[in-house]
């Protein structure tokens, strides 16, 4: 299956505000894709869709070969537990530290590891966000980068085959915002999964993308390569990205290179 | 109302389906009950020692004037044991437990926890609702057995230091008006009121709009409506129990 999730003429309305209107898009396997547009169209609504949260009023939403709208509940729970998802603020739970939140997921779903493989594997993600030893720190003294890493770290503990990002650099300073940017782009590169990324931040999307799909008032105006999206003549899209972007040049892995911070 | 009702059925209903016959969550009941019993205990007694000091010094003023000096350990008996007590018991543990499970959850709503506990894949009803339930369900007979004995004991007190009534006649005839059955009565109150504390609370936390004023509003819909069902709910538990 090489495309791990698939919208087919998903409608979705509140009240007499249509959200998204007839959308089709897949996302593909082991790429990262940014969906991208203005605040309010659509792209949280979109991201729900994918974990179940919500449902289309028409269409349906495949994921990882389950249409999340209408399979019986273990089998979205099933699918969710393939799933990892980074929240805009983290989402962390407050009455459990740093390495209790990383472990939240393990300690639910892996009955198969140990206490003690449980502790090394949250060891091993927090060396990967660049959080090393901050297990037992209480998540209230966490700044809001960091709060982003763990969040991440939770996403990414249980081997997901998709992870999700809400919004990865909302709040945050542009010196943190590049460092999270580059966390995404290397852990694509070192766990090869697939990664959907719901963004305004259109530097930072670039950076990370290797697609890019644009929502403009609950219609995909646009979907392709990041290259192909970025020189697109589109008149919305042009006004959304800015007349003087440059793509960076990819590195030697094929990916976007970014720049050093 | 009737939309808050057809919600509230839903909410016991989902909760029923998926959890009823669940497991909850390991170690997190006694964790629960502990906090509940702990969380409510000490204004539980500061409230029982007053209603039932009140109790004797108004029972003292209704019936000597009369002469029935004898009848204060009765209508103690009767009014705190199978009244009073329950109720007192159940609105102190809906102010304090009760507060704290709806602004607790309505806070996690807020911040997407309870959004991250599905896409985890764990049912918010298991984790948050059930170790909850269980607890409640297990301090709650206790606590309103603890409110009656309180409620006698500082009547007594008030009874006799105070007012001084013959200690063994108050008794005596606090005896004669109870039996054991109404500290079984005592009970299946607390265990009916907790059920429907937790479910009421917990769901005006999970029903709250997002943001500081939607947890102020469940938090105060949490107490407000767990007291008047709880009062509700007594008349038709003693309507059977007694009727």
């Amino acid at each position: 299956m090489d495309e791990p999730i698939v919208f087919t003429g998903v409608s979705k309305r509140f009240g007499a505000l249509t959200v998204l209107d007839d959308v089709s898009l897949s996302f593909q396997r082991g790429q990262t894709t940014a969906v991208i547009g203005p605040s309010g169209t659509g792209k949280s609504v979109l991201l729900k869709h994918i974990v179940g949260l919500l449902h289309p009023d028409s269409g349906t939403v495949s994921v990882l070969g389950v249409d999340m709208a209408r399979a019986k509940d273990k089998d979205v729970y099933a699918v969710r537990k393939r799933l990892g998802m980074l929240f805009q603020d983290g989402a962390l739970f407050d009455s459990l530290s740093v390495g209790e939140n990383i472990a939240f997921p393990l300690q639910r779903h892996r009955a198969d590891l140990s206490t003690k493989r449980q502790r090394e594997r949250v060891d091993q993600v927090l060396e990967l966000v660049e959080l090393p030893g901050l297990y037992d720190r209480p998540t209230s003294a966490l700044s809001g980068g960091q709060r982003k890493r763990v969040g991440l770290a939770r996403a990414i503990v249980n081997e997901p085959e998709i992870v999700l990002f809400d919004e990865p650099n909302s709040g945050l300073d542009p010196m943190t915002s590049d460092a999270i940017d580059h966390l995404i782009h290397d852990m694509k590169a070192k766990l090869g999964i697939t990664f959907v990324v719901i963004s305004h931040d259109i530097v930072g999307t670039i950076n990370v993308a290797d697609r890019i799909a644009m929502l403009y008032q609950g219609k995909l105006i646009a979907n392709g390569t990041t290259a192909e999206v970025v020189r697109s003549e589109h008149p919305v899209l042009r006004r959304f990205l800015g007349r003087n972007l440059v793509l960076p040049e990819p590195g030697d892995d094929g990916l976007p290179r970014l720049p050093s911070i | 109302m009737i939309r808050w009702l057809g919600g509230f059925a839903w909410f016991v209903v989902d909760w029923a389906r998926a959890c009823a016959m669940r497991r909850p969550p390991p170690g997190r009941v006694m964790e629960e009950a502990f906090r509940i019993g702990v969380m409510s205990l000490p204004v539980l007694l500061t409230i029982s020692i007053f209603v039932g000091t009140n109790l004797a010094l108004q029972g003292y003023n209704a019936f000597v004037p009369l002469g029935g000096q004898r009848l204060v350990g009765m209508f103690v008996a009767l009014a705190g044991v199978r009244e009073l007590a329950p109720i007192i018991a159940a609105a102190m543990v809906a102010a304090k437990a009760g507060t704290e499970m709806a602004s607790q959850i309505a806070v996690m709503k807020t911040r997407e926890q309870v959004d991250a506990l599905e896409v985890m894949a764990v049912n918010p009803l298991w984790w948050l609702v059930t170790p909850r339930l269980y607890g409640i369900v297990l301090v709650m007979p206790a606590l309103t057995v603890i409110s009656i004995f309180t409620m006698v004991a500082a009547s007594y007190v008030a009874a006799t230091v105070q007012l001084g009534l013959n200690g063994a006649v108050f008794l005596e005839f606090a005896r004669n008006a109870t039996s054991g059955f109404d500290l079984v009565a005592g009970v299946v109150k607390g265990f009916v009121f907790g059920i429907v504390i937790c479910f009421v609370s917990t769901y005006c936390g999970f029903a709250s709009t997002k943001g500081p004023e939607g947890v102020g509003q469940a938090t105060n819909s949490a107490v407000v409506i767990s007291s008047v069902a709880c009062v509700s709910i007594n008349y038709i538990v003693s309507q059977v129990l007694y009727g």
